[in-house]
C-alpha cells in the first residue's frame, strides 16, 4: 500500500496542471448545462456552444490519463523506474487510484451535483450514475490507457489515434461496401464491443506486467483484423432472419402496406448521388390496429427486369415510423447509375422485404400542457418555455424513456397561429415522440441528463400546411402514452412491376397530391 | 560464489547478433570491468542482466536469480546507473531521494546524506538544470545509498570531466567493500586505477576475463634485436600477437608471458638472438593490442 500511495502522491505532484485543467473544464461543462435548466442561458446560445465543453472534458482526460499512464513509461529500455523495486501490480493499481481520485470521483461528484440542479434528487440515482461511471471507465478511460502503455509519448499517442480514426474510416466504407452489413451491425454490436474491452484490459495486463510492446501492438492489430473479419464474414442474412422471423402462417399482418403509384411530373429530373441513384418508393398505410404501432427498422428491395436483370439492395438500415392513422411511407435506397440506366425504362418487378417492430399503445394518460415546467409521467421535466417554441423541452435523469408518445388533436392545439394561418383550419391527428434504444440504468455519457424535444409531427398523407401553427403550448390536450415493444417480424410485399424511372428521387412530387413529408430512410 | 553468471547468452536484434554466446562469470566482491568497444554488445549484456529485455538464448543469473525473474523487490539489492538512462527530471533531487526512500527497506539516510555531501549535490535542484555529470552522481547517489549488494554501471564515466570521474570512482570504491561492482566501459585508463577484474567483450563474445592483476601480469610488449637483418619465421607460438620487424629488431606482443618460457620459445623460433627486452603494457595498450589481433587469447 506504501508503494501504491507513493507513486500515487508523485503524480498527483507532478501531474497537478494537468488535474487543474481537467477539473477547470469539468466545472465549466457542468455550470454551462446547469444554466440550461435553471433558465440562465439560453437555447440559441447552447445550440452554437453545447458541444464545446463537453468535447473539452474528454481532451483533457485524454490528456491526462496519457500523461499519467506514460509517466512510468512501458514502452522502451531506457526507463528510470524499470530497474528500481516498483511491483507492477502496485505501479497499475497507483494508476487505476489516480484515475478513479481524478477522472471519476470528479465526475461521480459532478453528474450529483447536476441532476441535483436539475430536478431531480440525486440519491435516488446512485446506481445509474455507478453504472454510468462504468461506462465511461470501461469506454473512454480503459481505452485511452491501454493505447497509452503502447506509445512512448503523447505525440505518439496523438498519431495513434489519427491512425485509429482513418481504420475507422476505412471499416465504415468496407461496411458500406458489404450487404446488409450496416443494418446489421447497428443492431449487434456486442461482439466487437467485448472483443475491443477484452483486448484493452489484456493489453494493459500485459503492458505492465511484463512490458511485451511488440506483443500488445500485435494484439491491438489482431484486434483490428478480427473486426474486419467480424465484418467480412458475419452471416448477416442469417442474423436479420433469426431477429425478424417471418409473420406466422394465418396471421395477419399489423400493417397493410402497398405501392402507390406516382404521377410523375419532372421526367428530366434525376438525382445523383455520384454514380449512384435515389430511389424513393411511396407505400400506402392502412389496415393497422388502432392501438399498435409499426416501426420499420429495415429494409431490402429486391428487382428482377424483363431484360433478366435480378438485384437486390441488401439489408438497409430505415427508422419509418407508422401509427394507426398514417396514410404513407417511403422506402428510400441507392443504386448504381449504369444498373439503373439498364433497367429504368423496363418494366420491373420489385419486392420489399421489411423488417419491422410492433409497439403496443394502450396505456394512455390524458394531460393539459401546463404553464411552465411540469413534471410528465415517470419521464422527468418538460416545459414549453423554450425559444424553439410550439414544443416540449423535456429532461429525464440518466436516460431518455424507453417510448414516450404524445398524441393530440390538432383542432385542439393552443399554440397562436402562425403567419397567414387559419387556426380553425387545423385538424387531424399529430404525435411527438422519443424512443431509447439502450439498455441498463443509465446511457454512456457524462451528462447524467438526457434533455430531448417534443415537437408534434403530422400524420403521412395529410395536408402540410397543418403544420404550420399548431404545436404543444400552454392548454393543449394532449394523451401521453408508453408504448411497449411487442415484437419484431419481416414481412415480404411483391409491389408488382413498375418503372424504375418514375420512382427516382426527383422524378415526382413526393408531397403532391394529399401531401405529407417523408421520414426518410437512412443508409 | 558468482554473483553474476552467465550462460550462452545469444541476443539478437532481427538479424544483427549482438551478443553471442556470452559466458561471464563475476564473483561476489569484484570490481569487474567489462571493457570492449562500441557496439560490442555491453550494453546489451548488461540490459539482459537487468531484464530490462530478455535474451534470444541462453540463461543469465543475478545474486542467484534468473535475470528474467528480476524485478519489483529484486532490485532493493541492485543498484543500477546507466548513461542512457531516462531519470525524472521534472524532480528536484532531493524531492528523487525522498521519493525513493519507501522503495528500500535497507534505505540509509545518514549515507544519503554523507553521499550528497561527497558529491557536492543540490537537493532543491531539478534533475532537468543539473549538468550531465551531476545527474549521473544523483543517479549514482540514489543507486547508493541503500547498500546494494550489486552495483552495475553501463558506462558511466562517458563525456565526464576528470573530477567529475575520481569522485564518482571515489564514491564507488567507498562502496566496494560491500558490494559487487560490475561496470561497462571504454575508458580504459579509469577502469584501471580501480577494477579487480576484467572482462573483454567483441562483437558480441568475451574474448577474455580474468583478474586485472593477472593480466596485466600476462602481456608484455616483447623486443628481440638481432646481429643482423631481423628474420621472421613462417611459424610462430599462437600466443604472439601483432608482429612486426624493423631493421634488426622484431617486436611481439606475449599474451601468456613466462620469462623462462617465453626466452624459450624465442629461442626456439630465432634461435639465438642479440638481445630481448620485456616491456609491461598499460590496459590500454593491451585492449589496442587485443582489438587489432582480434583473435581469442583468452
Amino acid at each position: 500500500m506504501n508503494q501504491i500511495l507513493n507513486i500515487f502522491r508523485k503524480d498527483l505532484r507532478r501531474f497537478w496542471r494537468e488535474i487543474a485543467v481537467s477539473l477547470a473544464f469539468l466545472a465549466i461543462y457542468a455550470w454551462s448545462e446547469v444554466r440550461i435548466w435553471t433558465g440562465e442561458r439560453s437555447w440559441d446560445s447552447v445550440f452554437l456552444h453545447s458541444g464545446l465543453p463537453s468535447a473539452m472534458v474528454l481532451i483533457s482526460w485524454w490528456f491526462l490519463i496519457t500523461r499519467v499512464i506514460q509517466g512510468e513509461p512501458l514502452v522502451g529500455d531506457r526507463q528510470f523506474w524499470v530497474t528500481r523495486p516498483y511491483e507492477w501490480n502496485k505501479l497499475l493499481s497507483a494508476k487505476v487510484l489516480f484515475l478513479l481520485a481524478l477522472v471519476n470521483l470528479p465526475l461521480f461528484i459532478a453528474d450529483f451535483v447536476m441532476l441535483g440542479k436539475a430536478g431531480f434528487p440525486p440519491a435516488h440515482y446512485i446506481a445509474g450514475l455507478l453504472w454510468m461511471q462504468l461506462l465511461i471507465t470501461v469506454f473512454v478511460t480503459l481505452l485511452i490507457a491501454a493505447l497509452a502503455t503502447v506509445t512512448a509519448s503523447v505525440v505518439q499517442m496523438g498519431l495513434s489515434i489519427l491512425g485509429i480514426l482513418l481504420y475507422a474510416i476505412a471499416v465504415a466504407s468496407l461496411t458500406s461496401e458489404i450487404s446488409s452489413a450496416d443494418f446489421a451491425s447497428t443492431r449487434s454490436p456486442w461482439l466487437t464491443a467485448a472483443l475491443l474491452i477484452g483486448t484493452a484490459l489484456v493489453v494493459v495486463l500485459l503492458q505492465y506486467a511484463r512490458r511485451k510492446t511488440l506483443l500488445s501492438r500485435c494484439l491491438i492489430g489482431g484486434f483490428a483484423v478480427a473486426v474486419v473479419v467480424i465484418i467480412v464474414a458475419t452471416p448477416y442474412e442469417a442474423a436479420i432472419n433469426r431477429d425478424y422471423p417471418p409473420i406466422g402462417a394465418g396471421e395477419p399482418p399489423p400493417v397493410g402496406l402497398a405501392l402507390q403509384p406516382v404521377d410523375p411530373v419532372k421526367p428530366g429530373n434525376t438525382f445523383y448521388g455520384g454514380d449512384t441513384v435515389q430511389i424513393q418508393i411511396p407505400i400506402s398505410v392502412s389496415a393497422m390496429a388502432e392501438d399498435s404501432i409499426v416501426i420499420v427498422d429495415g429494409f431490402r428491395a429486391a428487382i428482377e427486369s424483363t431484360g433478366g436483370v435480378r438485384w437486390n439492395s441488401g439489408w438497409r438500415p430505415a427508422s419509418n415510423t407508422i401509427f394507426p392513422e398514417e396514410q404513407r411511407t417511403w422506402f428510400l435506397f441507392t443504386m448504381k447509375k449504369e444498373l439503373f440506366d439498364r433497367v429504368k425504362s423496363s418494366a420491373t418487378k420489385m419486392h420489399l422485404t421489411v423488417a419491422f417492430t410492433i409497439y403496443r399503445d394502450r396505456s394512455r394518460t390524458e394531460f393539459v400542457i401546463p404553464q411552465g415546467e411540469f413534471s410528465m409521467l415517470d419521464v422527468g421535466l418538460c416545459t414549453t418555455e423554450s425559444p424553439l417554441q410550439r414544443g416540449l423541452s423535456c429532461r429525464a435523469p440518466l436516460r431518455g424513456p424507453a417510448f414516450l408518445l404524445v398524441t393530440a388533436d390538432a383542432a385542439n392545439s393552443t399554440c397562436p397561429p402562425a403567419g397567414g394561418e387559419n387556426q380553425n383550419e387545423r385538424r387531424g391527428i399529430a404525435r411527438a415522440w422519443d424512443i431509447n434504444t439502450s439498455s441498463g440504468p443509465a446511457e454512456f455519457g457524462i451528462n447524467p441528463v438526457n434533455s430531448f424535444y417534443l415537437q408534434l409531427r403530422p400524420s403521412q398523407g395529410v395536408d402540410m400546411n397543418w403544420a404550420r401553427g399548431a404545436g404543444l403550448c400552454p392548454g393543449t390536450p394532449v394523451v401521453l402514452s408508453g408504448p411497449v415493444r411487442e415484437r419484431s417480424n419481416r414481412l415480404e410485399l411483391d409491389l408488382g412491376e413498375l418503372q424504375l424511372y418514375d420512382y427516382r428521387m426527383g422524378g415526382y412530387d413526393a408531397y403532391g397530391g394529399d401531401g405529407g413529408i417523408m421520414l426518410g430512410t437512412h443508409h | 560464489m558468482s554473483v553474476i553468471r552467465t550462460e550462452n547468452l545469444v541476443k539478437k536484434f532481427w538479424r544483427v547478433e549482438a551478443l553471442n554466446g556470452l559466458n561471464l562469470d563475476v564473483p561476489e566482491g569484484a570490481v569487474y570491468a567489462m571493457v570492449g568497444p562500441n557496439g560490442a554488445g555491453k550494453t546489451t549484456a548488461i540490459k539482459i542482466l537487468m531484464n530490462i529485455f530478455g535474451p534470444t538464448s541462453g540463461r543469465a543469473e543475478v545474486l542467484g536469480v534468473e535475470s528474467a525473474r528480476i524485478a519489483g523487490p529484486a532490485f532493493t539489492s541492485i543498484g543500477y546507473v546507466s548513461e542512457n538512462q531516462k531519470l525524472p527530471e521534472w524532480m528536484r533531487v532531493g524531492a528523487l531521494l525522498e521519493y525513493l526512500r519507501p522503495f528500500y527497506p535497507s534505505w540509509d539516510r545518514a549515507l544519503e546524506d554523507e553521499l550528497i555531501k561527497q558529491f557536492d549535490l543540490p537537493r532543491d535542484r531539478k534533475l532537468s538544470n543539473l549538468s550531465r555529470g551531476m545527474r549521473m552522481k544523483a543517479a549514482l547517489a540514489s543507486a547508493l545509498a541503500y547498500h546494494p549488494k550489486l552495483i552495475v554501471l553501463d558506462e558511466p564515466f562517458t563525456g565526464l570531466d576528470p573530477l567529475v570521474r575520481d569522485e564518482l570512482i571515489q564514491g564507488l570504491l567507498e562502496r566496494a567493500e560491500e558490494s559487487t561492482i560490475f561496470v561497462s566501459s571504454h575508458d580504459l585508463a579509469e577502469i584501471e586505477s580501480f577494477a579487480s577484474h576484467v572482462g573483454y567483450l567483441e562483437q558480441g563474445r568475451l574474448r577474455f576475463s580474468e583478474e586485472l592483476a593477472h593480466l596485466v601480469e600476462r602481456f608484455r610488449e616483447v623486443q628481440v634485436t638481432f646481429d643482423g637483418a631481423a628474420r621472421l619465421p613462417e611459424k610462430t607460438p599462437e600466443n604472439w600477437m601483432q608482429i612486426n620487424t624493423s631493421a634488426a629488431v622484431v617486436r611481439f606482443v606475449e599474451s601468456h608471458f613466462d620469462s623462462e618460457r617465453t626466452r624459450a620459445e624465442i629461442r626456439g623460433v630465432f634461435g639465438e638472438v642479440r638481445d630481448v627486452t620485456f616491456s609491461p603494457m598499460t590496459l590500454r595498450e593491451i585492449f589496442l593490442a587485443m582489438a587489432k589481433a582480434g583473435r581469442n587469447t583468452a
